[in-house]
Order: structure tokens, then C-alpha cells, then sequence
């Protein structure tokens, strides 16, 4: 259902700082596929992601949704199908407006916004209800103005304004590497829950190799803009991060970070 | 005092558009110089030429509009910085102004205005500033409602967070558009409406008014806060009004009018310096934690809520 058929793009090109940053491209999502993304730092991972969502144009290939070419849609258009959570938990809400507020914005993804009111009773009620899920109280806050959150609640937040609309590809950029281990679990937890639940097409890049083996069906490996491996769900529940890192070592001059090895 | 209450509560019209701008869009938008302009002028020549005032002035915010859809279309789809856009647009009006009047001002002498038909009824006194206070408050009624609704908070969190509304999938162009269509025709109106009451529409009357709109803003945020949309609507329709009583205060102690746009700055400057002055955060402290109601309104935020709200103070 998605597709992403030979996407080159390259970054600066024609000058010294040349970087091709996704090169020939190719990955096919069905539908309910969570697949995790791994990579060294520059790998292509988060261009990709960038790719699918339309906040970066790639220069050749076709990005295709529900069968449907969407390369020339702009970002905030494809986002009526394609939900997101970024790495900053600050990117994914709108600090100065309530819960309830934002919770309205994500409820009318992909619907006209006109002069009706944005929280209403009976919306109310179903969001408290959608914020119990989390299990952070936020349910009896609804009028408590999100940049009061911490990070953790705020990224938990994210997560669920972005499902909250049932988008057809829900796309994760690392959203938990900015959270204290303890938050990471639990948001970690979180979006194990939701996709489950509405059976998501999930693309998710992370730097952890436990949790790229141990959420999702599928799990591709990138390196210098080319996906190297990929590995199905039931080779994949059998690796372990030895296995991976043994992967990253056949690399020529792929580099290993120290936040890595020591997961 | 009588006369500067009610062009606060006129110039309140006003500074509600800024505040769209300003403040919801965080968008700093020179337009208005000139959009404010062309409404007076807009309204006056419709006026001279025997067509209702209160038509008139519903054309001076189609006017005042347009003139925020060039900004926004320049700052949207042609990728010009916003304050440019704004300057652009001004300077442009300036000419279209004074073919609109044909001329350097229209004088609205004998004439049915909106003005003179409310003094029909009220005279000259307390009654025509609470009829124009009634009016302020239904334009802020008004924008607290639109910013309550779907499109309002698209709006707001446009101004918010960018990143985060289209990733929800709105256009932030669009958005963009809207708010700077709405804030100019309000301070279209607001032309319309002053020209009216001054008799006169000039080709001068808008420059500096950007001024006289943030320091509306600011001072009333100021003084009255700014934790709701509720509040600061409130708060920058009375900063409106403590601004003219302001500019009469000094007219009384001797300064004459041409020293007015000092002023003006010198009291845009102080709103903005004064917050930082670690005595007057104390001050607003105290004053917040001996307000019971409130306390008691908020009660999930209370023991965060002063911090927060005094370092939004410091950020204006």
C-alpha cells in the first residue's frame, strides 16, 4: 500500500558537499506492516521518512500511497493519510494550546476545518476517554495548556494525536531516543498498543537495536542511501543485536557509535 | 476624556487585528499602516458619494482584506520575509490611497456617518462610549468565538507550531492568508470608522499605527494577562483604551500632538523593558497568588502556572 519505487535524491549536488543522501531506493509496505529502520548516523534513514511524508522532494522515483503517485503533493496534503511523531517531543504540539485543543486539530486530519467548534461535549468525552490509554492522568487536564507537559507526557501526546485519525502510514522518526529510558519504555509500549489495535502501516527509524528487534514484522538495515538489509518477521524474531552488529561490520567504514554498541 | 475613550474603544478594532497577527500568527504585520488608510479613505469617498455609512464600512473590511491578501500571497507563495511583505504592501497603498481619495483627504463635512447617526441617538457623553464599547466587545466576542472553531484553531497552531499543523495535514499558506485577511479588515473598519469620527479621512492617518496596534497589545497583556483567549482579547481592547488615555495624559500636561509618535514608541519600549525588571515580576506575582478566583480556576496548573506565565511575560 505504500510504495516507494527507485527514489534517488541527493543533497547539494555539484558542489564538494555532495551527499547522495537515498540512492535507487526501493521498499514496499503492505498493509499492517511495521517495519523499524536502522542505521549508522547519515545512513538516509530520517530522508526517507522525510521522502514519504513530502517535506523533502526527491529527485527521481515515485512515492506512491494506496496505488495513488503522491510525489507532487506537498507535505500538509499527504498528511491527510500519513500521520507522524518526530524525534523533538516539542515538534509534535502546540505548546500554547490546551490538550483538548490539539487533540481537535489531529480529530480533523484530512476533513474540511470550517466555523464549527472545535471542542464540543461530546468530543470532550471521547478524548478523555482516548487519553486514559496513555495512563499519565492527562484525562483530567484536558484545559491544561500543553507546554506545561514534560517531555515524555508531551511525546506520549504526540503519539496519540497522530493515531488518533487512523492515517493510513503512521511514519516514526526516532521518537523516543530524546526521552529518559524510563519515558522511552513506556511511549515505547504505547505505540506497540496503537498499532497494534488499528493494525497501522508503521515505518519507524530508530537508533536502538533492541527495540528495532523487538517491535514490528520487519526490519531493513540502511547504509550510505541504500537499504543493505531486509529481514522478514520470522528471521527477524531469531536475530539478535549480535547478529546486527556483526551486519554493521561487513560494512566498509560503516562506524559504529558508542551509544550503539553499549544497547 | 470623554473623546479619548472613544477612539480607544474605535482604535480597539484595530489593535484586535494586530493582536491576530501579532500574537496568533506571531507575524509582525506592517500592512496595517496602510490598510488602515485605505479603509478611512474607502469609506469616506462611498460616504461623499451618498452610499450608507454602515455599507461603507463594511467595504473598508473588503478593502483592508485585500490589502492582507497581497501581503500574504507575497509572504506565502512568494517566499518574501514577512516584514518585507508587509512594507511591500504598504508602500503600495500609499498610492492606491490617494487615487482612492483623489487626493491628499476627504472631508466628511455634513454628512450621514456612523458616527453622527450614534450621536443621534446618545449625544456627546458617557451613553456614545458605552454604545461603542458594546460594539468593541461583539468584535471580540467575535474573535473569540472564530478562534474557538476548527479553522481558528488551525490558526492558532499555525502560530504555534508549524511543523506540528501540517504534519495534520493544513496548509500553513493558508491559514497564513486568512489570518492576515481577517487582521487587515478589522483594521479597515477601524479606519473607516475613525475617518468618520474625525470628519475626515487623510492620506497621513495610517503611518505608525503598527505602533499604536502593538502597543495596545503589548501594555494590555501587560497589565490585564494574557493566560486565555478570552483574557487577552479583553486585555488588548482595554490596552487599547489605556493607550489613548495615555496619549491624552500627556496632551494635558503640555506635549503637543506632533510629539505623539515618540510617545508612542518611548511606550512600546517601556511595555517591553518594564516585564523584564525583576520588581515588577515580583509585583505581578504577588498579586497573581493573592487572587483566589484565580487560583481556583485552574486548578491542575496552579503550581506551575505563575512561573510559566511570567517568563511568557518576559518573552514579549
Amino acid at each position: 500500500m505504500l510504495k516507494v519505487d527507485s527514489v534517488s535524491k541527493t543533497f547539494f549536488p555539484h558542489t564538494v558537499n555532495e551527499r547522495r543522501a537515498l540512492v535507487d531506493v526501493d521498499l514496499e509496505l503492505q498493509e499492517g506492516d511495521f517495519v523499524t529502520v536502522i542505521g549508522s548516523n547519515g545512513a538516509g534513514k530520517s530522508t526517507l521518512l522525510n521522502t514519504v511524508a513530502g517535506r523533502i522532494h526527491q529527485d527521481e522515483g515515485v512515492v506512491s500511497l494506496d496505488g495513488v503517485d503522491v510525489s507532487r503533493l506537498k507535505e500538509h496534503q499527504r498528511a491527510a493519510k500519513v500521520g507522524r511523531v518526530f524525534q523533538d517531543p516539542m515538534a509534535g504540539t502546540a505548546p500554547n494550546l490546551s490538550i483538548e485543543e490539539n487533540l481537535a486539530l489531529a480529530d480533523r486530519r484530512g476533513r474540511p476545518r470550517g466555523l464549527s467548534r472545535g471542542v464540543t461535549r461530546a468530543k470532550r468525552e471521547r478524548f478523555a476517554e482516548a487519553l486514559k490509554q496513555l495512563e499519565l492522568g492527562l484525562e483530567d487536564r484536558l484545559k491544561t495548556k500543553v507546554g506545561l507537559l514534560s517531555g515524555g507526557q508531551r511525546q506520549a501526546l504526540s503519539l496519540l494525536m497522530a493515531t488518533y485519525s487512523d492515517p493510513r502510514v503512521l511514519l516514526l522518526d526516532e521518537h523516543t531516543a530524546a526521552l529518559d529510558p524510563q519515558r522511552a519504555e513506556l511511549v515505547t509500549r504505547l505505540t506497540r498498543s496503537v498499532v497494534q489495535d488499528k493494525g497501522l502501516t508503521t515505518l519507524m527509524v530508530t537508533h536502538n537495536m533492541v527495540q528495532a528487534l523487538e517491535v514490528g514484522n520487519r526490519l531493513i538495515m540502511m547504509h550510505e542511501g541504500r537499504i543493505i538489509l531486509d529481514v522478514g518477521a520470522e528471521k527477524k524474531a531469531q536475530m539478535t543485536s549480535q547478529d546486527l552488529l556483526a551486519e554493521f561490520g561487513k560494512l566498509k567504514g560503516a562506524v559504529v557509535d558508542d551509544k550503539t554498541l553499549l544497547q | 476624556m470623554i473623546t479619548a475613550f472613544e477612539l480607544g474603544l474605535i482604535y480597539a478594532i484595530m489593535a484586535l487585528g494586530v493582536y491576530l497577527t501579532f500574537r496568533i500568527l506571531n507575524f509582525p504585520d506592517l500592512t496595517v499602516d496602510g490598510s488602515f488608510t485605505s479603509g478611512a479613505a474607502t469609506a469616506a469617498i462611498l460616504i461623499t458619494n451618498e452610499v450608507d455609512p454602515f455599507l461603507a464600512t463594511a467595504v473598508a473590511f473588503v478593502v483592508g482584506s485585500l490589502a492582507g491578501l497581497i501581503t500574504g500571497l507575497l509572504h506565502t507563495k512568494g517566499n518574501i520575509n514577512g516584514l518585507l511583505a508587509g512594507i511591500l504592501t504598504m508602500i503600495g497603498l500609499y498610492s492606491i490611497n490617494l487615487r482612492i481619495m483623489d487626493g491628499a483627504n476627504v472631508p466628511l463635512l455634513g454628512q450621514d456617518t456612523v458616527i453622527s447617526m450614534m450621536r443621534g441617538f446618545t449625544g456627546v457623553g458617557w451613553s456614545s462610549v458605552a454604545v461603542l464599547a458594546v460594539v468593541a466587545l461583539l468584535f471580540k466576542l467575535v474573535m473569540d468565538w472564530y478562534l474557538q472553531t476548527d479553522n481558528g484553531l488551525a490558526l492558532r497552531a499555525t502560530g504555534d507550531n508549524e511543523q506540528m499543523i501540517s504534519s495534520f495535514a493544513v496548509s500553513t499558506d493558508r491559514q497564513k492568508i486568512i489570518g492576515l485577511m481577517l487582521s487587515n479588515g478589522l483594521v479597515g473598519i477601524a479606519g473607516a470608522v475613525v475617518a468618520q469620527h474625525q470628519g475626515f479621512a487623510d492620506i497621513g492617518m495610517g503611518i505608525g499605527l503598527i505602533l499604536v496596534g502593538l502597543a495596545s497589545v503589548i501594555v494590555g497583556q501587560a497589565i490585564f494577562g494574557s493566560r486565555t483567549v478570552i483574557q487577552a482579547t479583553l486585555a488588548v481592547i482595554l490596552g487599547a483604551v489605556v493607550y489613548r488615555l495615555a496619549i491624552q495624559f500627556a496632551l494635558n500636561i503640555g506635549l503637543n500632538p506632533n510629539d505623539m509618535k515618540l510617545m508612542s514608541a518611548v511606550l512600546v519600549v517601556a511595555a517591553l523593558l518594564l516585564p523584564q525588571w525583576k520588581g515588577f515580576s515580583r509585583l505581578s506575582l504577588r498579586r497573581r497568588s493573592r487572587s483566589p478566583l484565580a487560583a481556583a480556576a485552574e486548578p491542575a496548573t496552579t503550581s506551575d502556572a505563575p512561573l510559566s506565565t511570567t517568563s511568557a511575560e518576559k518573552g514579549v
